[in-house]
């Protein structure tokens, strides 16, 4: 600040868009201790942790933003976040996606202040009225002060962009990190399994309108790791949820030995059992059923046997670091970090754009009835990760590690399939490799690194699959 | 059908109350409903109060800008109920199970019911109810959550008393500020 004294443009604003650099936190990586199968309880409650988190995962992946349906149209845009940082998604006229910092450059001030919107010509300030363009740009100030004032430099002013945004078949991703790989480097050779529910059918995918959203007192690792690869705490947890609406408990079937796996890549994972329509069935309507088993004969030339049975089996998955969903259920959630303690959840239901309007209202409805607040398997979910997180505040207690060890022995090196394959579905293999995934972030302030870790794909192809 | 029975439309406005006789018999109805949902007997509210044409639907509320033609619901959209009579037997089972972690122990309960109007119809069968509720639900030692919320009912007389036929219910929360919804409204 130099009102005066200073010649020249000494004291002008520098307003080019910041991104943070990252840092190393080696400390913060020997938490997950990858030779004991543990990690240390202070990754769910420490919030010096937690600040690393923000700076070193949510600043740096890629994070999802949105789904293409729910934008169509230029100027069409939904709020989101990325970590904490509250984000405005928009369509452009071109009609690619840019994303910005929900903050006015000025005092900071939210810009857009709903959830959703059609077809905005720009974003108005409610505090001094400056006024942006769907672009990001400066476009305007309120009354004629600005104008006057001949130091003023409108074009350099604007929200700060997303660094990159791009789409992989239907889903919006974003990172802050200028440096980052692509979105299609960052997944690595997971997309083989992404496709299971992204590009089963000709014409692609769509959200249905509308989300549901929550909070729970919890470490957002918890509800993600879940999605990696915990299909066991299904048969305990959810035993009331499978009764209600299958009349009987959760089943991996007679073939679980042969064909249930779990898949880990860069940390994002999936556990399947590849029963073909398990999770499908547990929406409560047979209809669904029938369709999935159609659509599934149908998806073997698009992907492969394998796959096709995959559509609909009881099945879960996280891309890293907070973005899941269920394979036959169609739920997808993003669990965004609210401090250590707190996530907001937010849930869309997918469905494929080509299936009939019964068959979308089916999932709609099924998805209401199993995996929202009120769901008969949701309901009973939050409750286990805020007191697996809460109870951590007792100092004691967390001298403790947690017990990551099921199936150290499980490593499948014969199954030709992209990844880190693990035999059973039974199993914490996507787990470990999630919180692996998890100290990589911690540990290394570059991408060289963080993309040739232990959590990188094996070398080899999928072509057997096929 | 009547537009009084479309889930997706609102009352029109409501400017026929009824006599006091049957705003009182109402209200008992209304008072006696959530002392069965407070008590969790959960299977005596579904035989004894729901219509077996149910519709119930409680949407997702979202921030919209005023002139946002969408508004802050839509039909056929994201919901935390949506429900006729087959999902309302499916929840309430999930309820009688043993296993049902989010409820045992047992969860503390407590509906309070306000702002009664009571209206007739052109059907001499059905009446049409606003009223709002407070919701408490604690847990545990300190785990509390409410949610506020309005209702639009519509009761239909018949010969074991009032039914409830349809229910619309929109809470005043975006974000749930809960975990779950483990009662009815
Ligand atoms: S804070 Fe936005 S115009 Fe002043
Ligand atoms: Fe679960």
């Amino acid at each position: 600040m130099c009102d005066t004294g200073c010649a020249g443009n000494a004291g002008r604003p520098n307003m080019a868009p910041v991104y943070p650099k990252a840092g190393r936190y080696p400390d913060y990586a020997r938490l997950v201790d990858r030779n004991r199968a543990q990690v240390d309880r202070r990754v769910f409650v420490d919030e010096g942790v937690y600040q690393a988190e923000l700076q070193q995962i949510f600043a740096r992946s890629w994070l999802f933003l949105a789904h293409e349906s729910q934008i169509p149209n230029p100027g069409d845009f939904i709020r989101t976040s990325m970590g904490e940082d509250d984000v405005i998604v928009v369509r452009q006229r071109d009609r690619t996606v840019r994303a910005f910092l929900n903050s006015c450059p000025h005092r900071g001030n939210r810009v857009c202040m709903v959830d959703a919107g059609s077809k905005a010509r720009g974003f108005i300030c409610n505090y001094h009225g400056w006024s942006f363009g769907i672009d990001g740009g400066l476009r305007g100030t309120d009354g004629k002060v600005y104008e006057k004032d001949e130091t003023f430099e409108k074009a350099q002013i604007g929200l700060t962009p997303v660094a990159q945004v791009d789409s992989y078949k239907g889903l919006i991703f974003g990172t802050f990190d200028p440096n980052a790989p692509s979105l299609l480097e960052f997944f690595g050779p997971f997309t083989f399994y992404l496709d299971i529910m992204l590009d089963n059918d000709e014409g692609g995918t769509e959200f249905i309108g509308g989300a549901i959203k929550s909070e729970i007192d919890c470490n957002w690792k918890f509800p993600a790791e879940n999605f990696v690869g915990d299909i066991l705490h299904a048969f305990w947890t959810h035993q009331s949820g499978a009764q209600a609406i299958l009349g009987g408990g959760v089943d991996l079937g007679k073939r679980y030995d042969e064909l249930a796996f779990q898949a880990s890549v860069y940390g994002h994972g999936i556990e399947t059992n590849l029963d073909k329509v398990g999770n499908t069935r547990t929406l409560g309507y047979p209809e669904l059923v029938d369709y999935v088993f159609d659509l599934s004969e149908r998806a073997r030339d698009r992907l492969g046997d394998l796959r096709s049975r995959a559509i609909g089996a009881i099945s879960s998955c996280t891309i890293f670091p907070n973005f899941s969903f269920l394979p036959g259920q169609n739920t997808f959630r993003v669990w965004h970090p609210r401090g250590p303690g707190k996530i907001e959840l937010v849930v869309w239901t997918l469905v494929n754009k080509n299936a009939p309007d019964h068959i979308k209202e089916l999932y709609r409805k099924g998805v209401m009835m199993t995996f929202s607040p009120g769901g008969v398997f949701e309901m009973d979910d939050g409750e286990n990760w805020e007191y697996s997180t809460r109870v951590n505040q007792g100092f004691v207690t967390r001298q403790q590690p947690l017990h990551y060890a099921l199936g150290l022995q499980s490593a499948d090196l014969d199954r030709d399939l992209p990844g880190h394959i693990h035999k059973g579905s039974l199993n914490d293999a996507n787990q470990r490799l999630f919180y692996t995934r998890w100290a990589e972030f911690m540990e290394h302030d570059n991408w060289t690194d963080l993309q040739n870790g232990e959590t990188a794909p094996p070398q080899k192809t999928a072509s057997a699959a096929e | 059908m009547l537009d009084l029975l479309d889930i997706s439309k609102p009352f029109a406005d409501l400017d026929a109350p009824v006599d006091l006789e049957t705003e009182r018999a109402i209200t008992r109805w209304l008072h006696a409903e959530v002392r069965l949902l407070d008590a969790e007997r959960y299977q005596e509210w579904l035989t004894r109060c729901i219509d077996p044409d149910i519709r119930y639907w409680m949407p997702d509320m979202e921030t919209r800008r005023r002139d946002d033609p969408r508004g802050m619901f839509a039909y056929g959209e994201a919901a935390y109920f949506d429900d006729s009579w087959k999902e309302l037997e499916i929840r309430v089972k999930r309820y009688n199970e043993p296993s049902a972690w989010a409820d045992n122990p047992q969860t503390r309960h407590l509906h309070q019911i306000s702002n009664i109007e009571v209206n007739a119809t052109e059907d001499p069968t059905l009446f049409a109810v606003h009223s709002v509720f407070t919701n408490v639900r604690n847990r545990n030692e300190a785990d509390q959550d409410i949610v506020h919320g309005r209702r639009e009912d519509v009761l239909r007389a018949g010969p074991g008393g009032y039914r409830l036929l349809r229910r619309r219910v929109f809470i005043v929360q975006n974000v749930l500020l809960s975990k779950n919804l483990n009662t009815f409204f």
